[in-house]
């Protein structure tokens, strides 16, 4: 590991003044950063923990604006949580795919979406939840909509010294389901990650999301087939569409994992199996 | 009941406290004064010219204390590239700093100018004549090269079917090699027993396929590591990760011209080898040219990255197989092509190629194999070398003529297997072996015979042979005043082979295995050790450690008729203690007593010793069924039951063996379905463990371990080696239980989702 300088600011606007700096990297759980440095694939100047900012930690549920999640909350946490279980359970399972419980205990929630990887497991989850992404700076604090935070592959919109502080939770789903397409059963990188949501009226989909990851440079809605579903009660019929819609939506790429092809397919599959047992569970 | 009390029992391993609470001295827990720390420059292409080498930047960096290039090496032994890099991570030079960090910087300010060449990793590219050359040199003719064009037309196939989009491309470009002048070919393998066409004339079916088999890593926990020394009056001191410091040894004294009892080398606890661990240049000869330098120890531990790049994995290949049977279920003739990745050194296993004989009666067989060089790194052993590979392609194709022929997988085999006395094809008669029994244990153990699967659920069975090899080695045993033992000898401990070792004379010295200890010299001590390889260790050691007791006991007994004035034949050895059979009350002596009685004698201490190098092996079998369920939308596969049989001549500790059993199994699971070692136009491009995938125990259920014991006439107590067998036949048994899942034949390795799901897409025969 290069030396580096390392800071543990305890207020955020300590914390943006010196992530302003070249060269410089957020630590949250460090299970990406740390690995990183110790191959020397990241060679930050400064080094500035988040550890001991007040207010970036937990899981809060209040009936106005739903379920709050600090940017510093473990994984874990996230995972084993009995509201987020409850109400986002493609984020809960989303989370439990991270790692490995020590990886998750070490492992934060904000470091994930941070970290901007197409294929990060708790991506497809929020974008379900339609989480709000609050974000911090010295100038002050803005917020976007998780659709709108990735720009590219380890790119977001995020502006030197702003800094991820929470994710606002509004809209529970009666039903949400996440699978992720692997090899290994676990600690293993998605291939493609799909969730889907689904508030449900006498059996008439109301609303359906569907979040889709590793398909495209950046997570992406399935819009079409969401809009598809709107209104219609489920049939096999229908969730083949949707599945069809949504794999018409994506631009995959073909790498080592596997073909552009295979994983336009797996989203074909997975958003009809997500989508029935999210159905199932309204 | 056994006649045994020590071997034959699940004793705890004689290393089970140090390596669970981490006392185990491993090669990076050393650190002598004043140690440097390595690290060496690699190449950034898979095939380029070397221009130049400037080191001139480095030289200046502050802490920087040694580096070297093949201009450092006296012998001129090829350490370091100079001309030419053939593959991606070949190292050109080393540096050692005083600290790591520094040591990486050096590194990258090494200038290397390099002149890209093209690149070839794919053996069916590098055998063609428009393929980059690896070795400018190569002009010899090999005795058969000019036949390989007539080999693949005597191995053409009418019709295409079972195939994947890959494997028929292969077939048809095999096809138009026919021409073709063949280049980078490293060595080659031909057997021949009978007439195969006059087989293939007589078969009723015969059946074709190409299997394509990629190149895996050991992946061994721990990364290749040495520590070396060499003090001013040029004695060298290695402590090497290593499965053979005797051959560490002669391999550095070799290389170097070095004389070789200049040269201590001190195995350190082994994180893994699985015959890997063997290589004298990877890391051990750049840290004793770096200490020769600089004057300090220096220690060069690769990382996981290094370990891909220039570990030395098992190869890849590419077999072409052709069988012909009667349709009543007889095997009448075999034949293989096989074309191995031998990577930019020649070295791949293609002898191995035979193992598609498997353990059957196959009058007519015929076998030609290539070594091929392609811009990777070189290969060596791993588990059974070569024979995964073969057995894949040669179970996987039994398979396919049962089911043509309408036959149970196992009753087929049974069928065909060999039974002692029985001719084996190019290769004398069998001995005793327990072939039937193996593979009529785990049919049992299964539950084969009233097997049932819902949809999507199949059942897979395959075979795998392995013969241990044996070498030299020496054991001495030690008595001691308080009647314990003490063993010493110089060969590393593998998976178990010292509790085996420690076992075996527990048992003829009749102590409790509790008061017999064990301890490893270093080359400068201990007689000679072959390495801990090719599953020898428990039968060359343990016959050597059973000379050894039993030349301590002769002694124990003339000591003991001294003492109590009588002769040996009246003696008997029995716990701990020598008894007077013939008197009543008897009257008897402690090991201890003895012991310190010796001290006095005119003959001394009681030291046994064995010495012992070969005696004939026997083959073992290992025998396999899977259950699986297929996702057939995702093309994921889940394991429901995996058991495995094996047999073992006599389990010295079952315990170890079921580990071995299980290890070895899980290994061939990983290869038949997940792990690969991946190329692209620069070299390998899954230089870790998060594209190179190794299964982790969410994976697999447990697997259900069936000891068979034949005995095996020269191994100890009848034991045969054990760690080897295991690997060979599950990468079979998983494609023949996908295979009966949902009717695809897979015969590339991985059985990856998206193979499974582009296959049945192609109506259940490959895609």
């Amino acid at each position: 590991m290069k030396n580096f300088e390392y800071f543990e600011p305890t207020t955020l606007a300590e914390a943006s003044l010196l992530f302003t700096q070249e060269h410089a990297q957020l630590l949250a759980g460090g299970t990406d950063l740390v690995i990183g440095m110790k191959a020397y694939t990241e060679t930050p100047q400064s080094v500035i923990s988040l550890q001991n900012i007040p207010g970036l930690t937990g899981i809060t549920a209040d009936t106005d604006n739903g379920i709050t999640i600090g940017a510093m909350t473990k994984v874990r946490e996230v995972e084993l949580s009995e509201d987020i279980l409850k109400h986002h359970t493609a984020l809960a399972e989303g989370a439990s795919e991270i790692g490995s419980i020590q990886i998750r205990n070490l492992a934060t929630i904000g470091g994930n979406i941070a970290h901007a990887s197409p294929a990060a497991d708790t991506v497809a989850g929020l974008l379900v939840a339609d989480a709000q992404v609050d974000i911090a700076s010295a100038d002050g604090e803005r917020t976007v909509s998780i659709n709108e935070l990735f720009t590219g592959p380890g790119q977001t919109v995020l502006k030197p010294g702003e800094i991820i502080t929470q994710f606002r939770l509004p809209s529970p789903a009666s039903g949400s389901h996440y699978i992720k397409h692997k090899i290994r059963e676990v600690m293993d990188l998605a291939f493609i990650g799909v969730a889907s949501a689904v508030n449900l009226q006498n059996s008439v989909i109301k609303e359906a999301r569907i979040g889709l990851a590793a398909v495209a440079p950046t997570p992406i809605r399935a819009t079409e087939a969401e809009n598809l579903l709107k209104g219609k009660i489920s049939t096999p019929e229908l969730l083949q569409q949707a599945g069809e819609a949504a794999a018409a939506g994506t631009s995959p790429i073909s790498d080592l994992r596997c073909s552009a092809e295979h994983r336009r397919e797996m989203v074909d599959v997975l958003t009809r199996r997500t989508l029935q047992i999210a159905i199932d569970r309204a | 009941m056994s006649e045994y009390t020590v071997v034959g029992q699940k004793l705890p391993r004689v290393d089970a406290v140090e390596k669970v609470t981490g006392a185990a001295q491993y090669g990076a827990d050393v650190h002598p004064a004043g140690m440097l720390y390595g690290k060496i420059v690699r190449s950034k292409h898979a095939h380029a010219n070397i221009l130049s080498i400037d080191t001139s930047e480095a030289e200046k960096l502050p802490g920087v204390r040694a580096i070297i290039t093949q201009d450092d090496v006296p012998s001129g032994r090829r350490v370091f590239a100079t001309d030419k890099v053939l593959y991606l991570g070949e190292p050109l030079a080393a540096v050692a700093a005083t600290d790591p960090d520094i040591a990486e910087e050096a590194a990258e300010l090494i200038k290397i100018e390099y002149e890209v060449l093209p690149v070839v990793q794919d053996v069916m590219e590098a055998i063609k004549s428009s393929a980059p050359r690896l070795h400018s040199d190569e002009t010899k003719e090999g005795p058969n090269r000019r036949d390989i064009s007539a080999k693949i037309k005597e191995l053409s196939r009418d019709e295409a079917d079972g195939n994947s989009t890959a494997i028929r491309k292969l077939e048809a470009e095999l096809e138009n090699y026919a021409d073709e002048v063949y280049y980078n070919i490293s060595a080659e393998s031909h057997t021949e027993a009978g007439d195969v066409e006059k087989g293939f004339a007589e078969s009723d079916i015969v059946v074709e396929d190409t299997y394509v088999i990629p190149r895996v890593h050991q992946t061994y926990m721990e990364p290749h590591v040495s520590v070396a020394s060499a003090d001013s009056s040029g004695k060298i001191t290695v402590w090497a990760s290593t499965q053979g410091p005797f051959a560490i040894r002669s391999g550095i004294a070799g290389t170097l011209g070095i004389p070789l009892t200049q040269i201590n080398v001190i195995g350190t606890t082994m994180g893994g080898g699985f015959g890997g661990r063997f290589g004298v240049i990877i890391t051990h000869v750049p840290a004793v040219l770096l200490s020769q330098k600089a004057g300090r120890p220096v220690r060069v531990q690769m990382t996981r990255e290094e370990e891909f790049l220039d570990g030395r994995p098992a190869p890849g290949c590419v077999i072409k197989l052709k069988t012909g049977a009667t349709k009543d279920g007889h095997i009448l003739a075999r034949q293989a092509l096989a074309f191995w990745d031998s990577g930019s050194v020649s070295g791949a296993s293609i002898g191995s190629t035979i193992r598609v004989r498997g353990v059957y009666k196959i009058p007519n067989i015929k076998i030609d194999a290539y070594g091929v060089h392609t811009n990777k790194s070189g290969t060596a052993a791993y588990r059974a070398p070569g024979a995964p590979q073969a057995i894949f392609a040669g179970e996987s194709q039994l398979d396919d003529i049962a089911e043509q022929i309408g036959m149970d997988p196992v009753k087929f085999r049974l069928m065909n297997m060999r039974e002692e006395g029985d001719t084996v094809p190019a290769g004398g008669s069998e001995p005793e072996v327990g072939y039937k029994e193996t593979l009529e244990a785990v049919a049992d153990a299964a539950g084969w015979w009233n097997r049932e699967a819902d949809k999507n659920q199949g059942w897979g069975v395959a075979v795998g042979d392995w013969t241990n090899g044996c070498g030299p080695g020496g054991v001495y045993v030690s008595v001691h005043e308080d009647g314990s033992a003490r063993i010493f000898h110089g060969s590393m401990d593998i998976t178990g082979t010292d509790t085996a070792i420690t076992q075996i004379i527990a048992e003829i010295l009749t102590i409790p295995y509790k008061n017999v200890t064990i301890r490893r010299g270093d080359t400068d001590s201990a007689p000679y050790s072959t390495g801990s390889g090719g599953s020898v260790v428990t039968f060359t050691m343990g016959n050597t450690a059973k000379l050894a007791a039993e030349d301590a006991r002769r002694r124990i007994l003339e000591l003991a008729a001294e003492r109590l004035n009588t002769n040996v034949d009246d003696l008997e050895l029995r716990d701990g203690a020598v008894h007077i059979i013939t008197v009543d009350p008897p009257k008897s002596i402690s090991l201890g007593e003895l012991a310190a009685y010796s001290l006095s004698t005119t003959g001394g201490p009681i030291v046994g010793k064995g010495s012992f190098a070969r005696q004939p092996s026997t083959p073992a079998l290992a025998a396999q069924i899977a259950k699986v369920e297929v996702d057939p939308d995702t093309g994921r596969t889940r394991v429901l039951k995996l058991v495995a049989s094996q047999d073992v001549g006599f389990a010295i500790n079952p315990m170890a063996v079921e580990g071995q059993i299980e290890g070895g199994t899980v290994q061939g699971y990983a290869w038949a379905m997940m792990e690969e070692m991946q190329y692209g136009e620069n070299g390998n491009v899954n230089p870790g463990f998060v594209d190179y995938r190794v299964p982790t125990s969410a994976d697999l259920p447990t697997v259900e371990s069936v000891i068979v014991e034949v005995p095996a006439p020269n191994g100890p107590y009848g034991a045969k080696g054990v760690g080897e067998p295991p690997i060979t036949p599950t990468l079979a048994t998983m494609a023949n239980a996908v295979n009966d899942a949902i009717g695809v034949r897979i015969t590339e390795l991985p059985i990856k989702p998206e193979k499974v799901v582009d296959a049945l897409k192609n109506n259940g025969h490959g895609a």
